[in-house]
């Protein structure tokens, strides 16, 4: 029954991806760039994690929320220094906005990688677990506690956040700028405030990703690098910019590739998905579920 | 990152810039060459080298995200491959560097041409996160790929030749050849199009420019002059491993870029020397350097965009001419 294994172990990992494609996919809506330092949310929560618990000897489930905030503030500092002049006061950007977007989240993600390799050190840390259990088995399915602990908080994190787009206002209101920026201020919302709100819930789901992940990982400062590279596969296969569309993508890439590195190679099991990431946008840019992306 | 418009009248000025800047390349090299004469520990001249390698990744990928628009994320990936082919040429067919050395510019060149292809109808985002997780393939093949590559533990090269005033000269007889051939071609109508699809793609096919032909020629271009500084660089430290296309490198020839000034052909020199050297300088304060440029890229970008080179060029503008911007 190794499928069975393998694909709960693959939805596990796919509602980790989709804590962090969620929140790439949310700022793609809204602003129409690829946050490159996402990957950093994820250090950053996954660190702050680690030593809030282990260094102040905070209980894990009050650290997991300080991580959280953590990476909700440095979210929402991002937007404030960097991201706003995209949108507000700058008409003559318009032209070379991706690039700035480009180069300003990639020099974002260096400074913080090597920041905290200065500051913390580049030894990997093992973060404090939530829940005391051994390995055990679960019918055909082999689990610890952490990994289950931390996939249930990722699903009930998930479904909370859903519910929130769906139906209070603040989610509506990322849903109307997310469609149009303009038409959404006309109507009267603060289209500014929603992209700050847009970055901290991007910053803190990842953060809670990483933190949730930091005792199966021990993250190191570069520990950032391929969950970040995974949830661009995400966002580009469900969809730029689609939230239903890149959890579905999430899902489907942890299934797909627990199956691949035991069936056809572990070594090669991270080109995967950038390979499946190269096909999807040759011949569906607009993802599975996105609108189209692709110029004519 | 300034932009011209096309227009006939502006046209001209770009020529008059572009001289002004392919001259003041001209006397920066006219310094770089006498530079043996002062630097002689063999480290120091290695230091060097090693920056005018991280030029010439920087004048090529300029070509592509200064001058074309297309902002790639695989520069390194691409020297990466250019060391790899010679490599593995004289590793498995014992070929002599006089075929590996252009074997790894043609190779990078067409495989430069195919990406080209591939991401020939995706923009902004879209084609940087393609060219990134190519840049990543390459670098998970190789590294995987023990039996053909040796993996992570690299490969040994031989070398042209021992001197290192030799081995300097060398890069930077290359680097002239590479300034003179893209300020032959920025002059040119090729140039002028690459401009063009940079500022309004649609507005340029509209005109009559073949977008898909000098798009995939500036990539195939732009990876061959990285394919040919890896190539070199691994010929100089005579071991090539997949470190050389890690990420990290690209983002370090995003910054001189970026510090040096984007679209011009001096500013990603200056940038990469001074980066380079600043690295150098700064590692005696204990690592910090990548935190410096990091921090720089960041400040360019949101402050300064048309880097240091724009800054000079905008001040010397301010005196000769009348207030035209």
């Amino acid at each position: 029954m190794l499928a069975v294994d393998l694909l709960v172990n693959g939805l596990i990992f796919g509602l980790f991806y989709a804590l962090m494609a969620v929140g790439l996919a949310m700022i793609f809506g809204v602003l129409k760039v690829v946050n490159f330092a996402h990957g950093e949310f994820y250090m950053i929560g996954s660190y702050a994690y680690v030593l809030i618990a282990l260094k102040l000897g905070i209980p894990p489930w009050l650290a997991l929320l300080l991580a959280a905030l953590t990476g909700g503030a440095l979210g929402w500092l991002v937007e404030r220094l960097l991201m706003r002049p995209l949108y507000v006061g700058h008409g003559d950007w318009s032209i070379a906005k991706d690039e700035y977007a480009v180069v300003v989240t990639f020099g974002l993600s260096l400074l913080l990688v090597n920041l905290v390799d200065k500051i913390v050190g580049p030894y990997p840390f093992r973060g404090p677990v939530l829940i005391e259990t051994a390995r055990f088995q679960l019918g055909p399915v082999m689990l610890n506690g952490q990994k289950l602990i931390a996939a249930g908080v990722s699903l009930g994190l998930l479904i909370g956040l859903a519910l929130f787009i769906k139906r209070s206002l603040w989610g509506r209101q990322i849903q109307a700028v997310a469609q149009n920026r303009l038409g959404a201020s006309l109507a009267g919302i603060d289209a500014t405030k929603t992209t700050s709100l847009v970055f901290v819930i991007s910053g803190m789901m990842a953060a809670l990703a990483g933190a949730l992940l930091a005792p199966l990982i021990n993250p190191g400062p570069d520990v950032g690098a391929f969950p970040a590279i995974k949830s661009y596969v995400i966002v580009v296969l469900g969809g730029m910019g689609s939230i239903w569309g890149g959890m579905a993508a999430a899902l489907i890439l942890g299934v797909c590739e627990s199956f691949f590195a035991v069936y056809v190679s572990y070594a090669y099991r991270d080109a995967f998905g950038l390979i499946l990431l190269i096909l999807v946008l040759l011949v569906r840019p607009q993802g599975m579920f996105g609108e189209k992306g692709r110029e004519v | 990152m300034s932009r011209v418009t096309t227009t006939s009248d502006a046209g001209n000025l770009w020529v008059n810039r572009l001289r002004r800047d392919f001259r003041a390349s001209l006397a920066l090299l006219a310094l770089l060459s006498l530079a043996p004469l002062v630097v002689t520990t063999p480290y120091s001249l290695g230091i060097l080298i090693v920056s005018i390698y991280f030029a010439l990744l920087a004048l090529g990928w300029n070509l592509l995200a200064g001058f074309t628009g297309q902002f790639s994320l695989a520069p390194a990936a691409f020297a990466m491959l250019g060391a790899y082919t010679t490599a593995l040429l004289d590793y498995h067919l014992k070929a002599p560097l006089a075929v590996g050395i252009p074997a790894a510019i043609i190779g990078t060149a067409l495989l430069g041409w195919l990406l080209g292809k591939v991401v020939l109808r995706l923009k902004g985002p879209y084609l940087s996160l393609t060219t990134l997780s190519f840049a990543e393939i390459a670098r998970v093949v190789i590294g995987n790929s023990v039996e053909f590559t040796r993996g992570d533990q690299g490969l040994n090269v031989p070398t042209l030749f021992e001197s290192r005033v030799g081995y300097y000269y060398l890069f930077l007889a290359v680097l002239l050849s590479v300034l003179i051939v893209l300020y032959l071609l920025m002059k040119s109508r090729t140039g002028r199009f690459w401009l063009a699809i940079r500022d309004d793609a649609t507005g340029a096919a509209s005109r009559g420019i073949d977008v898909v032909r000098y798009k995939t020629l500036a990539f195939a271009l732009s990876c061959a002059i990285c394919g040919l500084a890896g190539s070199l660089y691994g010929t100089f430290s005579q071991l090539v491993s997949p470190e050389l296309g890690l990420l990290m490198q690209t983002g370090l020839v995003i910054s001189m870029v970026v510090i040096g000034g984007m679209g011009t052909l001096t500013g990603p020199v200056v940038g990469a020397l001074l980066v380079y050297l600043a690295s150098e300088w700064l590692r005696d304060f204990g690592n910090i350097q990548m935190i410096v440029f990091a921090a720089a890229v960041i400040l360019f970008a949101r402050f300064l965009r048309t880097g240091l080179w724009g800054l000079a060029g905008r001040r010397f503008r301010r005196q000769s001419a009348s207030g035209k911007t």
